[in-house]
């Protein structure tokens, strides 16, 4: 990571009584894209909140472009937001939206007119829009419009608190790619508050997963996916299966066991151990797309399960399968690459099998 | 929102519109009708005449005495509009962002205060701005001269009268206006760099518009037509529209006179509001349609 623009460290939180953030620490390097990640309530939005001004931390330092922030109001932060239900002035134009800020910061009228306008050309806005007032505009542009608002004031960190939530998924989907091509063009950090890990994934160079008022990992979006500090991680993406089982420490690798399979002791490589793993609720990670089903032999170092199938769902390009296994309380959820003929039906006993290397070893 | 244009034809829409447009015609559009009809009559020994002549619009516009009452009344209606909206504004706006523990007795407070008959507060403002009342023993007591104000039976009385008697409209108009303000509006001005003084001005202010227009319009309208105010603060030394009208109907028994009073009031108000509607929404045009 380059040198820090935003340096969090140890921030805590309470309203009133409540403690919503733990003591947070988080770094941001310049030109990086974060994304804060958790479910709701888990403080992603405080903490952006914080980082705007809008709140105050209860205790801990922030430190933006190595000025410490405390007492530093949002207005005179290098930080600017947009905003969940993106807050356009519905009274004024366009272009006085775009320019709210220049004219607040008192720039010449032509310059500010040639900025607004450059803006306008980055977000694939038609001139003539800027006469036109945001209700007359569809939720597309608006959020163009709360982009192009947010940003012409060449700030150093832009906040966005969940800006896509409202739209549709064809249209979250242009506007994620187009956010994505802005930050690589732009190079101002990007802080995204989001509950979707998919989003985060898809766009941020790191992702922050948040639980309750505390970071749970802070990682690159291939660490996140593929190794989850714990459960509620794994969890957080997609549908995922997990095998309990008990793990002893065996050279550099684990050794685990389970007793729903007959195979007995595999041993797992290091870089397939959570490095926070504790000795609560150990469980392996089995990925859905890495089970199959077996018919004859299993592979070598293959583990395998017997069970029913509950559900099957025909997707298109894969199909799921829900297989019901006798001492497991989920149901082991399997994608197949789909095919004409289904390979079992519903209340059929199969056997499925997986590969216990490839799988991620990780605790509650 | 698309408003459809409903048919003549729908007979349910016709059916749920006519009581309330019989109505309307019955005991608003004919009785506004004949008074405009009376106007062309005149009186003789206390009787009407039917004489279909010019006789009472000749008189009314040759006497400089009823247009001094008549801009009197204006005016009157002007300043307490101004005064309500003053008081009204901040009122509103502490109720709206600041005083969130108890709003909601405040605002049972206020309801009870407007809400009492206007005859009973009206009477009592005389305890207070009497030569020996309320006001000025509270003077004298903070060591100012006795008897220093002298409010009663004066226009100023009137205007006490009024602006007491009417501040509650503009009061929840604006109330509500702020209340529908969205909190991040005015976030995202304090992101953009704006002042607390200057996001009042420019996001908070021009966004309380419906409200401020609307309580002024009711203010306006129920000011002209103020008729106890004058009559039992003012003492009748400067009697406005309505006691003019009234003395007309009752005292001189000349209804012609008293029609053509109340048509050239009623055209005055009429003027001024469509006036300040064209210019309210010339401003407001395009941001209407968000709402």
């Amino acid at each position: 990571m380059t040198s820090p623009i935003i340096d969090a460290s140890g921030i805590v939180k309470d309203y009133g009584a409540v403690r919503a953030l733990h003591g947070v620490s988080l770094q941001i390097g310049t030109g990086e894209f974060v994304a804060l990640v958790g479910p709701s309530g888990c403080g992603k939005t405080t903490l952006l909140k914080i980082l705007a001004g809008f709140e105050d931390p209860t205790g801990g330092r922030l430190e933006i472009q190595g000025r410490d922030m405390h007492g530093v109001p949002a207005a005179s932060r290098p930080t600017r937001m947009v905003f969940q239900k993106l807050a356009l002035f519905p009274h004024k134009t366009v272009a006085e939206n775009i320019g709210f800020s220049l004219k607040l910061q008192k720039v010449e009228k032509a310059e500010a007119e040639r900025r607004i306008r450059a803006m306008l050309d980055l977000m694939h806005l038609k001139p003539d829009y800027l006469e036109r007032y945001p209700a007359q505009l569809s939720g597309g542009e608006q959020q163009r419009v709360a982009l192009a608002r947010a940003l012409v004031s060449q700030p150093g960190v832009l906040l966005l608190d969940e800006p896509m939530s409202a739209l549709d998924a064809k249209l979250k989907k242009s506007l994620q790619a187009e956010l994505k091509k802005l930050h690589r063009e732009l190079g101002t950090s990007f802080v995204l508050v989001t509950h979707d890990l998919e989003e985060a994934m898809m766009l941020a160079d790191r992702i922050c997963v948040m639980r309750s008022g505390h970071v749970v990992q802070v990682g690159t979006p291939t660490d996140i996916y593929y190794r989850p500090a714990n459960m509620f991680v794994a969890g957080f993406i997609g549908e995922t299966n997990f095998l309990p089982v008990t793990a002893t420490a065996s050279g550099e690798g684990m050794d685990v066991v389970s007793p729903l399979v007959a195979a007995g002791k595999t041993t797992i490589a290091p870089e397939h151990v959570s490095p926070s793993l504790s000795t609560n609720g150990t469980a392996l990670l089995v990925r859905p797309e890495t089970i199959r089903f077996v018919r004859g032999d299993a592979a070598p170092g293959e583990w395998l399960l017997d069970g029913q199938v509950e559900e099957h769902f025909i997707k298109g390009a894969s199909t799921q399968y829900r297989i019901r296994i006798h001492g497991l309380d989920a149901a082991v959820i399997m994608d197949l690459p789909g095919s004409i003929v289904l390979p079992a039906i519903v209340g059929e006993a199969v056997r499925i099998g997986f590969d216990p290397a490839q799988a991620f070893l990780l605790s509650e | 929102m698309r408003i459809e244009r409903k048919s003549w034809n729908d007979p349910v829409l016709v059916a749920t519109v006519a009581p309330l447009a019989l109505v309307m015609v019955a005991f608003l559009l004919v009785p506004l009708l004949m008074t405009a009809v009376l106007t062309f009559q005149t009186t003789q020994y206390y009787r009407l005449v039917w004489t279909w002549d010019l006789k009472i619009w000749t008189e009314v516009f040759s006497k400089p005495h009823y247009w001094t009452i008549m801009i009197r009344t204006v005016a009157m209606a002007l300043v307490c509009v101004v005064l309500t909206v003053l008081i009204a504004f901040p009122a509103a706006y502490a109720l709206a962002t600041r005083l969130r523990t108890f709003k909601t007795q405040i605002q049972i407070l206020i309801i009870f205060a407007f809400l009492t008959d206007a005859v009973l507060k009206t009477f009592g403002w005389i305890l207070i701005l009497d030569k020996n009342g309320v006001a000025n023993w509270l003077l004298m007591h903070v060591g100012l001269p006795p008897e220093m104000l002298n409010l009663l039976f004066t226009p100023a009385g009137t205007m006490i009268g009024m602006v007491y008697n009417l501040v509650a409209y503009p009061m929840f108009t604006i109330y509500l206006s702020l209340v529908r303000i969205d909190r991040d509006l005015i976030l995202a001005a304090y992101d953009a760099g704006a002042s607390r003084v200057r996001t009042f001005f420019e996001v908070t202010l021009p966004l309380s518009r419906p409200g401020l227009y609307s309580g002024a319009v009711l203010v306006f309208v129920l000011s002209l037509g103020a008729f106890l105010e004058p009559k039992v603060l003012g003492g009748g030394t400067s009697p406005l529209a309505s006691e003019l009208i009234r003395q007309s109907f009752e005292t001189r028994v000349n209804w012609p006179l008293g029609a053509a009073l109340t048509v050239v009031l009623i055209a005055i108000g009429a003027l001024m509001l469509v006036a300040c509607a064209a210019f309210a929404l010339r401003r407001t045009s395009a941001t209407g349609r968000s709402a």
